[in-house]
């Protein structure tokens, strides 16, 4: 930074670096004061008799990036002077620092492992992917050649999958404008996020709401407005929520049944059989598994007149709906169409 | 919320250092270039984390960062032989763990990749999931992802991939008609819950890219594969333009961008006066995007050529036209 005489510059990471080493090595913690007068990186800064508020941000952000990598920052009240906050004596504890011995990965373990970091490719979990392959290569196990014959990609490209991400690591209640399909108004929903999953290829955020104790699944997709914190927050869960939403939305899957006529050896044919849970009926029709009417209702009309909906009711308005609004839409002179 | 930027770049090379350390006291001796290997860095990123490494250490008694509080390495070997050996140890012991949000995603590329044919032995995914969240310094943050079901076309163009031979399947083209592929499989490549096929098509004599959920009775020939992954340039985007594509306008709502994107190839701009953002995309024949107006019903409308227009207008007024036939 600027304006700090002529100390030497220390980058980033050697300060760190120094850090993380001077909390491992303390069995007591060391106070903030100890910290920056004393640490490589800030004690070049130092100043004993001035005003160090600059240094002293420094080190909150400083802290907050280490616990971001996993690095558990402890925090211990000084004997006898119990919150006195520059007396908080910090130290990183090595049990929970390091990776307990007994944990290894095989060859055949690491390059799965390398093809699991390789799905993300944006966004904060390829950061994060990325650093856990450089920590899993610290273990020296040899470097398998990466499967070239796989590029596995999930995408993360909803703006509000990081804003959700960071509030449900912190327990933020948050609020959001979602759109429900058929409204064109977006309604405000206030929410605590439990988890995020993707469900057929579409990203899910699991919630409940605070004032009714509802749990709500939300399509990320149809959030239109910027993710806000509310200032509150809720209770962590105990639950393995990942997996219980990914749950939640396979029995809303498997309990939703749409049928459908399909004409062979179109698209259609070939890729509604092929969609998970698909069957025949005993009239030929083709049974289809769906969360969103809406969303299905988007994929069947793509098929024009190689399908037609037979049942639910609900689902063939829907397309019919898409179908005329689509057709309107490309009939009328340019200029005047849009919003169907 | 965070109140300043991460500095991604700063947290990727401590957590380097952090893992840098370990790794070397691992191994008594080890070349630069054995290291450099190993991690994937080069030679001079493993050489500037050794200098850096060289000159840190803890404040120690003193807070004075004495000669013993520091690390140290044999000098000699390093400047005249390429070679690390630590000769004073400081602070760590071992490697560190995993961030929750390291483990977590892992984790979900795991699940994502359980629906690979040679991963149907879920329970070894399951064992790795559990050391991964064994060896979090926190719980994994639930994140997930929903496995696919293992698809017997993908098992067995995999297999051909493995074994360098051309496949052979019928596959509809564009305009919906039936053709007989002959193809070097040469990668498998996914995007969320579609999966696809990059090869080497002997019938268009070109790389191509098909939906393995259009392919139909594929089979393994006897022919080995002519293209080797490493002859052909397999560019990044999944659709590459030809000569000769014809050009089609469109509107899209800001909102179904992200779901159109792959198609526009980087040509959509800024949302005009009308709220709408209006771009270009290439295709190969006025029906390729008939589907994909069709399936956005509201969101992606194409305003020209009048050609590409008719095409759409035609193809929901033939699915409309289906229900008036079934009353």
């Amino acid at each position: 930074m600027a304006g700090q005489g002529t100390a030497p510059r220390v980058p980033v990471e050697e300060r760190l670096f120094s850090l993380v080493l001077a909390l491992l090595a303390t069995d007591h913690g060391l106070t903030k004061g100890q910290i920056l007068a004393t640490v490589q990186g800030y004690r070049q800064r130092f100043s004993p008799n001035g005003d160090n508020a600059n240094l002293e941000r420094q080190f909150e952000r400083d802290k907050d990036d280490i616990r971001e990598l996993g690095v558990p920052i402890e925090t211990l009240e000084s004997p006898g002077q119990a919150g006195n906050n520059q007396s908080l004596r910090y130290r990183i504890p090595r049990g929970e620092y390091e990776l307990p011995r007994d944990i290894s990965f095989t060859a055949e373990e690491t390059a799965l492992l390398g093809l699991a970091a390789m799905v993300w490719r944006e966004g904060s979990l390829s950061d994060e992917s990325r650093r856990a392959i450089i920590k899993l290569k610290a273990l020296g196990m040899e470097t398998v050649e990466p499967v070239l014959a796989y590029a596995p990609r999930v995408r993360v490209r909803d703006a509000a999958f990081e804003p959700l991400r960071v509030a449900i690591d912190k327990h933020h209640i948050v609020r959001f404008g979602y759109l429900k399909p058929g409204e064109s108004d977006a309604g405000v929903r206030t929410v605590a996020p439990l988890a995020l999953v993707q469900f057929q290829g579409r990203w899910h955020c699991c919630a409940v709401e605070p004032d009714t104790g509802e749990r709500k699944t939300f399509l990320l997709r149809r959030i239109v407005s910027d993710v806000s914190t509310t200032g509150k927050s809720f209770e962590a869960s105990t639950d393995n929520e990942a997996e219980r939403g990914l749950r939640e939305l396979d029995e809303v899957w498997a309990s939703h049944h749409a049928q459908v006529r399909v004409e062979e050896g179109t698209d259609a044919a070939r890729r509604l059989h092929k969609q998970r849970g698909a069957g025949k009926t005993k009239d030929g029709n083709l049974l289809l598994h769906y969360v969103d009417l809406n969303i299905l209702a988007d994929e069947l009309t793509g098929y024009g007149p190689e399908v037609v909906v037979v049942s639910p009711p609900d689902l063939v308005d829907a397309v019919r709906d898409r179908l005329r609004a689509v057709a309107a839409a490309h009939t009328e002179t340019a200029g005047e169409d849009g919003n169907a | 919320m965070p109140d300043h930027t991460p500095q991604p770049h700063a947290r990727d090379k401590l957590t380097f250092l952090l893992s840098l350390v370990p790794y070397l006291m691992d191994h008594d001796r080890v070349s630069v270039q054995e290291a450099a290997r190993q991690f994937g860095v080069s030679e001079e990123h493993i050489r500037d984390a050794v200098r850096l490494i060289s000159v840190s250490g803890i404040p120690g008694d003193t807070a004075a960062y004495q000669h013993d509080d520091l690390f140290d390495i044999a000098w000699d070997d390093f400047e005249d032989n390429d070679q690390i050996v630590l000769t004073n140890l400081v602070a760590i012991d071992d490697s560190p763990r995993f961030s929750g949000r390291e483990a977590a995603a892992l984790i979900a590329g795991l699940q994502y990749l359980s629906a690979l044919p040679e991963n149907a032995d879920r329970s070894a995914i399951a064992v790795l999931m559990a050391k991964l969240s064994r060896g979090a310094s926190a719980a994994p943050s639930p994140v997930a992802v929903e496995a696919s079901e293992t698809d017997a076309t993908l098992a067995l163009i995999r297999e051909a991939v493995a074994a360098e031979r051309q496949v052979e399947f019928e596959y509809l083209n564009s305009r919906g008609e039936r053709e007989r592929r002959r193809v070097d499989p040469l990668r498998v490549e996914s995007v969320d819950a579609d999966w696809y096929l990059r090869g080497w098509c002997h019938l268009r004599e070109a790389l191509r890219t098909f939906r393995i959920d259009r392919i139909g009775d594929p089979e393994i020939t006897a022919e080995p594969i002519s293209y080797r992954p490493h002859d052909v340039d397999i560019p990044d985007a999944l659709f590459e333009g030809s000569p000769e594509d014809i050009e089609i306008q469109l509107t899209i709502a800001p909102a179904a961008l992200p779901l159109v994107a792959d198609y526009l190839r980087g040509t959509a701009s800024a949302p005009a006066a009308d709220g709408l953002v209006h771009a270009t995309m290439q295709v190969s024949h006025f029906h390729a995007v008939k589907r994909l107006a069709c399936s956005h019903p509201g969101l992606v409308t194409v305003t020209g050529p009048p050609e590409a227009r008719n095409v759409v207008a035609d193809w929901a007024a033939a699915g409309l036209h289906r229900y008036d036939d079934s009353r």
